[in-house]
């Protein structure tokens, strides 16, 4: 069986790992510079995603453990994701949808892939604010061979339930990653989208042990020892 | 808990020695305050004694002041880099690496990055000392450079930057190796006994004598333990051959662990023949040549062994009426006074003098770590340093008296002006000579203090002085510096002349009695490391009064009169089934475990309809009754512990430390959960949305949950997926591997018992086809969670797709092809310890095992062989057994596809190595751990989940390429690196592509809540369990 890697999917992990060096504060400020170019909800939505990604993912979490190792738990990007809507969803709220969606999948890490042309526009809005490969545009006619692709990471959708489940079969009959689905089915109140976990779709976490103690001498403990009540 | 004072009674020693013996495990972790209050009693100076031993201190400190030039080299290196000084830690990184690391390429890049955030420039010039400013001209590379840069802009700090981005690499280099050189010399008496006699003569014509000690790291293989006797028997034969008339003969100091490559409880047996035989022939050439013996103190796991194993050698006729086999005692163990008592005893009873080395004790830290790690019942060391100074001060009360003096020649080893003074203040009162008692102290440590003790006094004084090569200690004893770091503190104070003298002379009763709390508040114990749950427990197995208990307790269910039988449970019922399977151990197939009664489509049907009619209850059950279901849960797991590591070894083979972890990792899972959803699920979320307006929203349940566990993590991995479900408010429906639904359907009765109601939570046994096929089918499960394999997972998310109703969270754990980077800057005896139990543990049946070892090229002809050494050492056989290392695989068909990778891999690979198996290994489904050499991690096409270790070379300047591919294969689960360069390990950390990274340590054991486990691309969609964004997975997110 032939792999169908798009040029796109390729561009986009190309991108990845230095999209994802940059961390959550760094992507926030490079796409603030893009929140700019959007107008009224959707501006409201783009800063939204953003400040929402701070609160919930902005920094590493340093976990509680014996003394002597260090447990800091990150979030980074999945890999590429595919944006997109259902072609019936084209009013002012799937505009301001899929503003949210392309925010949130790109401040949590992700090279996006935008379609058709309302993801023209996202997609010229912010791409002169981040490096290439990090925000693409593919034609409508282009988007199955996105949604084929082995290394796609996931897929943000906005549309009704029936063609959720439909992309969600498609999905799960390719090989590979199990690739996500992050729908939105109610365009009017976009309670998804607009919820604080959203973010977390988006993201893989790592967790990094690292014994401090490796070379001898644990300071914290030493300190602990002799401090004075 | 015995009487402290009781000690001092002459008859004490008339005792029964099995009575003394008795007395000293229990104390392995007693209550600190309590015992610590029976030690007080003992060290107490009346109000002479007080006046005498500060007397006596004051007088020691003042002349040791007047003499400006006493200060030792080592002591003049800790006052200049200070280890609570970022260079002197950064200085002793460098110290305890560098000289190992055999290319150049890593070795300016480890300089470059540990020269690069030190200022150390503001050090030179600042010591008097010679070897100190030589350290630092060795750091600045020349004077010259200092005083130019100095010159042009005053800033030290920014001066090591430039000259390591400005003069050429190879240069920096040298001077840094030269610095390390000076630093060994100075550490290490002698690379041989006859240098080291040699070097030390000056000190013994001041009247010091020696005890000598080949240190290093302990044996990995038995080659290397062979090399380190070899090297004591020359050592004893060079002492033997020395003619140095005056003063006292010096002596040996051995360390068991390097003559010994499993130095265990758990290799008990072992340890007392062969190592038994190996020290015997030491005593018996020592003896002939008149050359004294001390052992070593090593781990408090160790004590007690290291006695049986003293008391064997010390009633041998090799050793009896000798008089100079002693041993060596840490004042900081609970249990010193009771070991001092028995020894003596032992002595009195033997009718021989042991010669005592009293030491307050080392590697406290990681002591304390360790207990924290492993949740043990509490500390075995005391958790102030004056409480340490009050049971050595106890202790030597004691050796001290004259029915002790009779059978114990104490040996104090202190670098303290006060310990001394108040030691020899004890001796005047009690009567003993300075014949009847020596000092120790270290070799380049507290040479004044012991100047002005030998002048003003009579009497022996020993340094303990590291023998052998500069590369091979100067780690070793880095580290120990490092680890006693807080020993510094005293040399500062003792020569800083406007530190007053009062304050060094407090009696450590006086101070330990002015703190509020005995203990130290500042250190919690095990159980309450964590602010917001209590951590889970595990018992201690290498100790006597822990381990019998237990064993005990686990061996009520190990007897084939035990059997278990597992039913599907439906609504809080059992159901029989016609579907009746065997159980049998994987160890021995002939021993039956129980029965399982199989469930059918009819039951997940039916289990499904009621948990979906129950959901609405359940999920309006509050948040913190929810909780508090888990905390009884695991309230119930702890007290039905030893049921439950019983079933561990008899149904899923489990060894005995990895059924406890198991135990402790499915009780940490209800804690963790039950805090993080009183934490997040008990009130709405309150937020403003994106216009503006605030808005609520109220985490709950999503339905019926799906859970599907693996048989490797049977019951930690089952609970932890079904509370959490539960915990978010969903009903769940279960079934676990089909291998382990014992222990599964044993831990839902708990649930039961707990408090979660029969109708929210079904146990579902069977196989994939009978219950997974129909749970998934169903188009009421509104959520799964599973873990597995990868192909698997993508099946049951082909299945779930293709219901026909809405999408679903699918939270899936899957394989790995788990590689470890070590580089040469890395310690081989951490990498290969760390590699082994990675690779090994657990047969390698756990999903974050090591796969496949990348060992840069430099050292892999050092490091691949002691791989091979180490494996040879492992014990695969019976779990149940304290002696097993590694148990049997899961089953015939995981036998198979294992041995089938080995037989190809024999053929496309190099054999390093493969552990033994055991002669009767055909009665289970044992494989034995096996390592190849191979080329690249592209020979391997998929995960082989068991006991075999690839290694792959790789060149320093390839690192990137070698990240790169392990991210191309696609799994991103672990990965372990071993290096002492931090901008390596961070380089390596931002560009692997994997969900849990261990940077110098092993990469299994994921601890909840400290270590949130998962992995990303085809090992897993995330969330981590045990993690803070676990549990929103489960639950949706709901517009109140």
């Amino acid at each position: 069986m032939t792999i169908v890697k798009p040029i796109q999917i390729q561009a986009a992990n190309n991108a990845l790992e230095a999209w994802n060096s940059l961390g959550v504060q760094g992507r926030a400020e490079l796409l603030e510079n893009a929140v700019s170019k959007f107008s009224g909800a959707q501006a409201s939505m783009a800063q939204w995603q953003l400040d929402n990604a701070r609160h919930e993912i902005g920094e590493a979490v340093v976990l509680p453990g014996p003394t002597g190792e260090s447990n800091v738990l990150s979030t980074h990007g999945r890999g590429a994701f595919l944006i997109t809507a259902q072609d019936s969803f084209t009013s002012d709220s799937a505009l301001v949808a899929l503003v949210g969606q392309t925010f949130a999948a790109l401040v949590a890490g992700n090279p996006v892939i935008t379609v058709g042309q309302e993801g023209q526009t996202i997609m010229d809005k912010i791409a002169p604010f981040v490096a290439e490969g990090v925000i693409q545009n593919v034609a409508t006619s282009a988007e199955e061979s996105i949604v084929a692709a082995e290394d796609l990471a996931g897929i943000a959708t906005l549309c009704d339930a029936d063609h959720a489940q439909a992309l969600y079969l498609k999905l799960a009959n390719k090989s590979g990653l199990l690739c996500q689905l992050v729908e939105e089915n109610d365009v009017d109140a976009l309670p998804v989208i607009g919820a604080p976990h959203y973010i977390l779709r988006f993201v893989t976490e790592q967790t990094v042990s690292n014994n401090t103690t490796a070379i001898g001498g644990n300071a914290t403990l030493l300190e602990l020892g002799s401090k004075e009540e | 808990m015995f009487n402290a004072l009781e000690v001092l009674e002459p008859t004490i020693l008339e005792r029964p020695l099995n009575e003394l013996w008795q007395r000293i495990s229990p104390l392995y972790s007693v209550n600190e305050e309590q015992w610590l209050s029976e030690l007080l009693k003992l060290a107490e100076p009346t109000d002479a004694q007080l006046k005498a031993s500060t007397d006596a201190a004051t007088t020691l400190i003042q002349e040791v002041r007047k003499d400006d030039t006493s200060m030792s080299m080592i002591d003049s290196l800790l006052l200049e880099y200070s280890l609570d000084t970022k260079e002197g830690i950064l200085l002793m990184c460098l110290a305890e690496a560098l000289m190992r690391v055999p290319d150049k390429e890593t070795a300016d890049a480890f300089i470059k990055d540990r020269l690069s955030v030190a200022d150390w420039a503001s050090h030179a010039k600042n010591s008097d000392s010679f070897f100190v400013n030589a350290s630092t001209w060795g750091l600045l590379l020349t004077g010259k450079i200092v005083t130019m840069d100095e010159t042009k802009d005053g800033k030290p700090a920014n001066l090591v930057n430039r000259m390591v981005n400005r003069v050429s690499e190879p240069v920096i280099r040298k001077a840094m190796n030269q610095a390390m050189k000076i630093m060994g010399h100075q550490f290490v008496l002698g690379r041989s006994i006859s240098e080291a006699l040699s070097r030390g003569k000056s000190y013994r014509d001041k009247g010091y004598t020696y005890s000598f000690d080949m240190l290093g790291e302990a044996a990995l293989t038995a080659s290397d333990a062979d090399k380190y006797l070899k090297s004591y028997e020359q050592a004893i034969e060079s002492v033997g051959k020395d003619t140095y008339s005056k003063g006292h003969r010096p002596t040996i100091s051995i360390k068991l662990s390097a003559l010994h490559p499993r130095y265990e409880v758990g290799c008990e047996e072992r340890v007392m023949t062969e190592l038994f035989e190996s020290v015997k022939g030491l005593i018996a050439k020592a003896r002939e040549l008149n050359v004294g013996i001390t052992i070593d103190a090593e781990e408090a796991d160790r004590l007690e062994l290291s006695l049986h194993l003293f008391e064997k050698l010390f009633r041998d006729d090799v050793t009896k009426g000798w008089g100079l086999f002693g041993l060596v005692v840490q004042a900081y163990s609970k249990r010193c006074l009771p070991v001092l008592n028995w020894l003596a005893a032992l002595a009195k009873d033997v009718g021989d003098r042991i010669p005592l080395r009293l030491v307050k004790g080392a590697y406290w830290d990681s002591e304390i770590k360790l207990c924290q790690q492993r949740g043990l019942s509490g500390y075995p060391v005391y958790t102030r340093k004056e409480a340490t100074d009050v049971s050595y001060l106890a202790c030597a009360q004691f050796l001290l008296s004259s029915h002790t003096r009779e059978w114990i020649f104490p040996q104090f080893a202190s670098h303290n002006a006060h310990t001394i003074a108040t030691i020899a203040t004890i001796a005047e009162n009690l009567g003993a000579t300075t014949n009847e008692y020596e000092f120790q102290r270290l070799h380049g440590m507290g040479d004044a203090l012991y100047n002005r003790l030998i002048k003003d006094k009579d009497v022996c004084v020993r340094i303990y002085a590291p023998v052998g090569s500069h590369k091979d200690l100067l780690p070793y004893l880095v580290r120990r510096l490092l680890e006693n770091g807080a020993n510094s503190s005293f040399v500062h104070r003792l020569v800083d002349a406007s530190h007053p003298v009062e304050e060094l002379t407090h009696h450590p009763v006086t101070t330990l009695k002015s703190r509020k709390t005995l203990g130290n508040p500042f250190i919690n114990l095990p159980k309450d490391m964590f602010a917001d749950r209590k951590n889970s427990y595990g018992p201690n197995i290498e100790i006597e009064s822990e381990w019998k208990p237990f064993k005990a307790s686990v061996d009520a269910f190990m007897g084939q009169d035990t059997q278990w039988t597992a039913y599907p449970i439906v609504g809080g019922k059992n159901l029989e089934t016609d579907s009746i399977r065997d159980v049998n151990s994987p160890y021995d197939h002939s021993l039956a475990v129980g029965k399982v009664h199989w469930g059918t489509k009819d039951i997940v049907d039916q289990a499904i309809e009621i948990a979906d009619a129950a959901y609405p209850t359940w999920s309006n059950t509050p948040a913190t009754e929810r909780a508090a279901c888990l905390e009884r849960m695991a309230e119930l797991m702890e007290e039905n512990y030893a049921e439950l590591v019983a079933i561990c070894h008899r149904e899923a083979g489990k060894t005995i430390q990895d059924s406890i972890d198991e135990v402790r990792e499915a009780v940490d899972f209800c804690n963790y959960y039950a805090q993080q959803v009183r934490q997040n699920f008990a009130a709405p979320i309150t937020y403003k949305n994106y216009l503006g307006k605030e808005q609520s929203v109220q985490l709950t349940g999503r339905g019926v949950f799906a859970c599907i566990s693996p048989w490797n993590f049977p019951l930690a991995i089952f609970t932890g997926q079904v509370v959490a479900a539960l915990a978010a408010g969903n009903t769940v429906v279960c079934k676990a591997a089909e291998q382990t639904s014992l222990i599964a359907y044993r831990a839902v009765q708990m649930l039961h018992q707990a408090g979660v109601p029969g109708e929210a939570l079904h146990f579902l046994p069977g196989n994939g086809s009978t219950i997974g096929a129909p749970m998934t089918q169903n188009k009421r499960i509104a959520g799964l969670a599973f873990t597995g394999s990868t192909g698997t997972a993508q099946l049951i998310n082909r299945t779930l797709a293709s219901r026909g109703v809405a999408p679903v969270p699918v939270i899936a754990e899957t394989g790995g092809q788990n590689a470890m980077l070590i580089d040469s800057t890395s310690l081989p005896e951490q990498v290969v310890r760390d590699a082994v139990r990675s690779a090994f543990a657990s047969a390698g049946q756990r999903c974050s095992a090591l796969r496949v070892l990348f060992v840069q090229a430099d050292i892999a002809d050092r490091v691949i062989p002691m791989i091979a050494g180490a494996m040879k050492e492992q014990t695969v056989g019976l779990p149940y057994l304290h002696s097993t290392d590694v148990g049997p695989v899961i089953d015939e068909k995981a036998q198979t596809m294992l041995l089938e990778h080995i037989e190809v891999m024999k053929k496309e690979g190099k054999l390093i190595a493969q552990s033994a198996l055991p002669e009767w290994a055909d009665k289970g489904t044992f494989v034995a751990p096996t390592a190849f050499e191979i080329s690249s991690i592209d020979q391997l096409k998929d995960e082989k989940f068991g006991p075999i270790m690839h290694v792959v070379r790789y060149k320093a300047k390839d690192l990137d390429k070698v990240i790169d591919t392990i991210n191309n294969s696609g799994f991103g689960l672990t990965m372990g690196v071993h290096s002492r360069n931090e901008t390596t390990c961070a380089r390596i950390a931002q560009r692997a592509r994997v969900g849990n990274l261990y940077i110098n340590r092993d990469q299994v054991g994921a601890v909840v809540g400290v270590q949130p486990f998962g992995g990303q691309g085809l090992s897993g969609t995330g969330p981590k369990a045990g993690g803070p964004h676990y549990l929103p997975r489960f639950a949706k997110e709901q517009l109140v």
